[in-house]
């Protein structure tokens, strides 16, 4: 991932609060990123389909339990399209049970950001993942991480 | 004068010598009447003596006599004694006798009557031997006049005899006839012989009939006296038989409430069942409503925590000093609120989340507890003193909960005047070793203690700090829910173990632990 050029980041989240902290944290985040939003995981991957032009999605933060299509769905459907595989997912939830977050990463995917309580983690959590993916390309294999803040 | 003087003196003398004299001889015999009326005196003393003796053995006599008479009417005394009773009982024996002839007069007169029948029968049987009779001496007179009607025909034989000839063939006939008449004579005494052995036998049968009769008085009075003896058994029977009856309603009555009461049983048995699955589905809810709606809590909750944090980041210049105090308070409370949601969900986790026994050695799992401590240790210079250590049958995250929330609460209540001292201990012990009915006698139990020298709490309160939500400090001083101790306590359960407390305020508190070593 070439680091001067403008993240092209994908979110979908049904949640208007966690969409507006995702996106005023974004904004603090000292990489330059472009977000697209989707309120459910069926317009998330819409957007995937109907956006497929060039550029792809950097990454794709993910909230698992949503309407119309939950989380592990556009999980395990990304991972089934060739096009998409490789896109680094962010699972992004308020989720911390144990076998739910195993699950996403046995269903590929890369990164957990437990939602946090404070407006400063949040900045930091994407920040991290964002700092991570941009230094680790190419991948896989790569280490998992577990953010969760209590 | 002297010579008269002398003279009368000695005619005097001679006078009274006289006189003397003639006294001695009436003194002589004075003196033989007396020797006389001595001798009689004495014959009559010794008649008197006899007489005497004779009045004393009459005396004798009669006082053996008396006694003889007292003994004699002692005597008489107890045979009227005697009589009396024999009198009462006589006069009982004559009731007795009374209804016996009473009952002999009853019988006699059925005898008459069984007599009578008996006289009629046996008159009957003397009008047949009369007739008997009048028939033999028919039969005497048929034969005497066929003997002297024979005698007829021998004179006529003569006479035939004499007239000889043609005749001959007349009397041979006559002879044959006359032998005919002689058989059936003799045919005719042996019948009247028979007749005489048949009157006996008849004479015979009415003695043994006399006889049957006597004993059959003798036997009916032996049924009277059996039937008596049955009544009497009958009449027992009839009070045995209502007692029986009696009882047997009493026993019925009894059955029924017994039925009753059954019933009732099963009924509240019933009850019970409905009420223990109604409370085990509620428990369940109860269970389930708790994670559901602490983990459904933290979503808002987290949203007024990201709200503040931004208020406070961003728009904190813009408020004024109240308004920067409120949103400082409403973060501490909304803070407050996290802890209470977290323990709550640990507190379900607990409750409904799957137990899997493992019989491990607590040594690691206290080492790690104390490690998750080491920066409050450090900061407050406390110091942990741990004991050996033994096995235990346990869920092993959950008695890393257990401790790790004891080892804290002793961390956190620390007396402020000196350092927090903690000793844990442990020992293998047999139930039977503790007064407590929770535990089975002979199982073995690993026996942990946790005694610190923190504030501690008052005794009264040792059951009250296991409860939900109680809190024996004011909140501002000590951070928690209250929620710690019931969690402890609920894994302890879940151990099929017990928990109890011991504290002295100011002190420090104990906890005793007591969770099966297999």
């Amino acid at each position: 991932m070439n680091s001067n050029k403008m993240k092209n980041i994908f979110l979908a989240d049904d949640d208007a609060d966690d969409r507006m902290f995702f996106e005023d944290a974004l904004k603090k985040v000292a990489i330059s990123t472009q977000l697209t939003v989707s309120n459910d995981g069926l317009e998330l991957m819409n957007n995937l389909e109907t956006i497929m032009e060039p550029p792809p999605p950097d990454v794709i933060f993910l909230d698992l339990n949503m309407p119309r299509k939950n989380g592990f769905q556009c999980l395990e459907e990304i991972k089934n399209i060739h096009k998409l595989k490789d896109i680094p997912i962010v699972i992004f939830s308020t989720t911390t049970n144990e076998d739910a977050v195993n699950k996403t990463y046995q269903h590929g995917a890369n990164h957990y950001i437990c939602k946090p309580h404070s407006f400063e983690l949040l900045v930091k959590a994407i920040e991290t993942v964002l700092k991570l993916e941009m230094w680790q390309k190419p991948q896989p294999p790569k280490e998992k991480f577990v953010l969760a803040f209590a | 004068m002297p010579e008269n003087k002398l003279s009368d003196t000695i005619r005097e003398l001679a006078f009274q010598m006289e006189e003397k004299e003639k006294r001695a001889a009436e003194l002589i015999i004075a003196n033989e009447e007396l020797i006389f009326q001595n001798g009689e005196k004495e014959k009559r003393a010794a008649e008197l003596i006899i007489a005497n003796k004779e009045l004393a053995f009459q005396n004798e006599e009669k006082e053996n006599r008396a006694a003889e008479l007292i003994i004699a009417n002692k005597e008489l005394a107890f045979q009227n004694k005697e009589k009396e009773k024999r009198a009462a009982e006589l006069i009982i024996a004559n009731e007795e006798l009374i209804f016996q002839n009473e009952e002999k007069e009853n019988r006699a007169a059925e005898l008459i009557i069984a007599n009578k029948e008996l006289a009629f029968q046996n008159e009957e049987k003397e009008n047949r031997a009369a007739e008997l009779i009048i028939a033999n001496k028919e039969l005497a007179f048929q034969n005497l006049e066929k003997e002297k009607r024979a005698a007829e025909l021998i004179i006529a034989n003569e006479e035939l005899i004499f007239q000889n000839g043609e005749k001959e063939n007349r009397a041979a006939e006559l002879i044959i006839a006359n032998k005919e008449l002689a058989f059936q004579n003799e045919e005719k005494e042996n019948r009247a012989a028979e007749l005489n052995i048949a009157n006996k036998e008849l004479a015979f049968q009415n003695v043994e009939k006399e006889k049957r009769a006597a004993e059959l008085i003798i036997a009916n009075k032996e049924l009277i006296f059996q039937n008596g003896e049955k009544e009497n058994r009958a009449a027992e029977l009839i009070i045995a038989n209502e007692e029986l009856i009696f009882q047997n309603g009493e026993k019925e009555n009894r059955a029924a409430e017994l039925i009753i009461a059954n019933k009732e049983l099963i009924f509240q048995n019933g009850e019970k069942e409905k009420r223990a699955a109604e409370l085990f589905i509620a428990n369940k809810e109860l269970e389930s409503f708790t994670y559901i709606s602490s983990h459904d809590l933290q979503e808002p909750l987290r949203k007024i925590q990201t709200f503040a944090t931004r208020l406070i980041a961003d728009e904190f210049q813009n408020l004024s000093d109240k308004g920067k105090e409120y949103v400082l308070r409403m973060q501490d409370a909304a803070n407050r609120m996290q802890t209470l949601i977290d323990d709550l969900l640990a507190y379900s986790r607990i409750t409904i989340s799957e137990r899997k026994f493992e019989t491990t050695h607590l040594s690691p799992i206290i080492e790690a507890v104390i490690n998750d401590f080491k920066e409050i240790i450090a900061a407050n210079h406390a110091t942990i003193e741990v004991g050996k250590m033994y096995d235990a049958h346990i869920i092993p995250f959950q008695f890393r909960q257990l401790m790790h929330n004891i080892i804290g609460n002793a961390l956190k209540f620390s007396n402020p005047d000196r350092p927090p001292h903690i000793i844990i201990k442990s020992r293998n012990i047999k139930g039977n070793e503790v007064k407590d009915q929770k535990l089975l006698s002979e199982k073995e139990y690993c026996h942990i203690t946790v005694t610190d020298n923190g504030i501690g709490f008052e005794p009264q309160y040792k059951d009250h700090i296991f409860e939900l939500f109680k809190r024996l400090h004011h909140k501002e001083k000590i951070t928690g829910t209250g929620i710690g101790l019931t969690i402890v306590k609920k894994i302890v359960e879940n151990h099929n173990g017990v928990i109890t407390a011991r504290g002295e305020l100011n002190k420090g508190a104990s906890f005793d632990i007591y969770i099966p070593s297999i």
